[in-house]
């Protein structure tokens, strides 16, 4: 009697749970944002929204940055993607170019346009068609101890050989062992392949000519990888191990003195691991970023992931309709203040909001945001690998990437191959990767 | 006759089951890969072009394929040789009756059993050559003046050798293990009898008569070892100098995702099946031949 009862009432909730799920629209969004206090907002806003459409059902999952491209691709293959999902701007014109994206004109025009700054807007357009929307822009920035320079009596470095004196000068040595290093940088692949971008533009370099061949035989690319093997003198011996995190924990921690790559997403760390009388921008504080011999002006990463929206995806339009209540500012303004120095505004007009200024994080490291601003004023951030705005034309930049293949160049030229050597055995196989491809005529 | 005809179709049914599992489970996937190989496909796109042999002529010209291989076998044959030795000798102290033995036993299996990631993210902060206990240990201990970089270009395939053998040798240990306790006590006290010293009686009783457990051992430990991707693609995870570790498994992987060249992957699929059915051929036929010289 008991089974009897129990298997009739597992019959019926499960028949209810089955109508339930049968009516509502779920909607998957993969997400970069990881931190808990970010995800607790996008649910928090996911759940506003769900209540005034009870038959959606947004679902947002946050992934590793650097394994996003890896596992869109593995969906994809898969045949299961999400509804939406965030991806590099490079990744997002790869996907568009291949078909696999629903335009998102109607997102983009959701907004007023001369609210938008036009890079953040422009992030992803193929075909005439915008194919992405940036869901919040920061810049690379460059992150030195103010106080110990000036304990040394060294200027803020300029060029990429200052860079190299002053991490030299700055090192410590104790008891014959390196108690600090003057520079700490990641060697994950993803930050390398960043790095090749971002420094090649400060030294007026390019990846591609304008017929989309690879140019790593040109001098500022084989300048650059002399550039390495200098970095690779005074860096820790480990570096090319070293995560992304490792180097906040380095710079954090006083086991380094300046920090190439740093977002302000390190601020964070700081606050949380620095001695508490120094985790201030008095003492960690940011400068331009360093120009090379044949550079005129720096450069830097932009950080900011469009959202995509998956062409096949069953919840498309859902998907974009929340987009439209998310970019909202009474949802919009925590979100960004979940990360306050990292997740800057895509719209002028919340910048202004003073319910945006008002954060206490904002006002203590402004300096860290008007570095990244000015950036965005001088229009000297590009996305990853790209070194003018004509390569985001390039639908092959992802696969380049995902090879490893500028990696490798950078640890050839760091383990000792000559510097031309390493740049002209890379170009062999970039040029085979593209004409395999179809991109490049042998 | 009719009788003998139902018998043969029951017969059949019975099997069947079976039949249709290695059929969907094994045959079709290793048939749907070797097709893929001789395809130039994209990873997610169904178009697909015909290109016969190409692509296996492609990667006979592929430096990093070569690359690739020669990292793999290094790979095998350190982790599958020192697994062996460790095992087998972990096995004997564990064979010797002492107190604690049973705790022992059970605590030697631990590595086998924690999960793949845990065991990479615990010895990723072992190894740390910045904040890492192991360094800081040999340090302490005067052992180097300098810490060592597990995790950097010099050291990687060192440091995730070290750590897979850590990870797999109890399965060597428990094979080893359970023949050693069959071995009849008896050969040991003739051996004794007779003046055989410790090494002579290892030599010439147990040795031989772990012949057949270390010969599936062997086969076995050295295809996981070639195959594996998990622990050789989380060490490496994250990290540039991750190209140290990139074994054939790892490069057939990214040739797939990240070059999204899912028939060349394909093909580097089917290289490796090849290569390691070919040598459990050679490795069965030597162990046989073997088995008729001493019989």
């Amino acid at each position: 009697m008991i089974r009897r009862y129990i298997f009739v009432t597992a019959l019926v909730l499960g028949t209810v749970d089955a109508a339930g799920a049968v009516d509502k629209q779920v909607v998957r969004l993969w997400q970069t944002e990881t931190e808990p206090q970010t995800l607790a907002v996008l649910n928090q806003t996911a759940a506003e929204y769900e209540k005034t459409h009870p038959n959606v059902s947004i679902k947002i999952e946050g992934l590793a940055w650097g394994d996003l491209e890896r596992k869109l691709t593995a969906a994809l293959a898969a045949g299961a993607p999400p509804d939406a999902a965030h991806g590099q701007p490079i990744t997002c014109v790869s996907f568009a170019a291949k078909g696999l994206l629903r335009p998102v004109d109607d997102l983009a025009d959701s907004m007023p346009k001369n609210d938008l700054v036009d890079a953040f807007r422009n992030l992803c357009r193929w075909d005439g068609k915008t194919y992405g929307v940036g869901h919040s822009p920061a810049s690379s920035v460059f992150v030195y101890r103010k106080d110990l320079l000036a304990q040394k009596g060294l200027k803020v470095p300029r060029t990429w050989d200052d860079l190299v004196q002053v991490a030299d000068a700055l090192r410590e040595v104790k008891d014959g062992q390196v108690v600090r290093y003057g520079l700490t940088m990641t060697g994950q692949p993803l930050f390398i392949n960043i790095g090749v971008g971002e420094l090649l533009k400060t030294n007026g370099g390019r990846l591609f000519d304008a017929d989309g061949r690879p140019t790593l035989t040109e001098k500022p690319v084989i300048e650059l990888l002399e550039f390495y093997k200098k970095l690779n003198r005074v860096l820790p011996p480990g570096w090319t191990g070293h995560a992304y995190l490792d180097t906040f924990a380095n710079l954090a921690n006083g086991k380094a003195a300046m920090l190439y790559q740093a977002y302000g997403r390190g601020v964070g760390y700081i606050e949380k691991y620095a001695p508490k009388d120094i985790a201030d921008p008095e003492h960690f504080a940011v400068a331009d970023k360093v120009i090379g011999p044949s550079g005129k002006t720096p450069a830097a990463q932009l950080d900011c992931e469009p959202w995509m929206v998956f062409k096949d995806a069953q919840g498309a339009n859902e998907a974009v309709d929340f987009l439209k209540f998310f970019f909202k500012d009474e949802n919009y303004i925590p979100y960004l203040h979940s990360v306050p120095i990292h997740l800057l505004s895509i719209k002028k007009s919340t910048s202004r909001n003073p319910k945006y200024a008002d954060n206490a994080m904002i006002g203590k490291w402004r300096s860290w945001i008007d570095m990244q601003e000015k950036y965005f004023k001088n229009d000297w951030i590009k996305p990853v690998l790209v070194t003018d705005w004509d390569d985001m034309r390039k639908p092959y930049l992802l696969e380049v990437m995902g090879s490893g293949i500028l990696v490798d160049m950078v640890l050839d030229a760091v383990k000792g191959m000559p510097s031309a050597e390493a740049a002209a055995k890379a170009q062999r196989r970039v040029e085979e990767l593209l004409a395999s491809a179809g991109y490049l005529k042998k | 006759m009719r009788v003998r005809a139902g018998a043969a179709v029951l017969g059949v049914l019975w099997i069947l089951p079976a039949l249709v599992l290695i059929g969907a489970l094994i045959l079709y996937p290793v048939g749907y890969a070797i097709w893929l190989s001789f395809l130039d496909k994209h990873s997610f796109f169904p178009a697909e072009r015909w290109v016969g042999l190409g692509n296996y002529l492609k990667i006979a010209r592929d430096v990093e394929f070569w690359d690739s291989l020669w990292k793999s076998a290094v790979y095998a044959a350190a982790t599958t040789g020192l697994q062996l030795v460790l095992g087998v000798a972990a096995a004997l102290v564990l064979h010797a009756p002492f107190r604690g033995r049973t705790a022992i036993r059970a605590l030697v299996l631990f590595p086998y059993m924690i999960p793949t990631i845990v065991a990479v993210i615990v010895w990723r902060w072992l190894l740390n050559e910045t904040y890492g206990v192991v360094d800081h240990l040999l340090l302490r201990a005067g052992l180097v003046r300098e810490p060592i970089v597990w995790l950097g270009v010099d050291h990687m395939m060192t440091s995730l050798i070290a750590v897979s053998v850590w990870q797999f040798t109890p399965f060597v240990v428990v094979s080893v293990l359970a023949r050693l306790q069959t071995i009849p006590l008896e050969l040991y006290e003739a051996a004794r009898v007779d003046g055989a010293a410790a090494w002579a009686r290892f030599r010439h009783i147990t040795l031989p008569q772990l012949r057949a457990v270390l010969f599936v051992v062997v086969l076995l430990r050295s295809i996981w070892m070639f195959t594996k991707f998990d622990t050789v693609w989380l060490w490496g995870e994250g990290a540039g100098a991750g190209r140290e570790i990139r074994t054939l498994p790892i490069y057939a992987y990214m040739r797939t995702f990240t070059y999204y060249q899912a028939g060349f992957g394909a093909a580097l699929a089917v290289i490796m099946f090849v290569m390691l059915m070919a040598a459990t051929l050679v490795y069965f036929r030597l162990y046989w031949r073997e088995e008729e010289v001493v019989a």
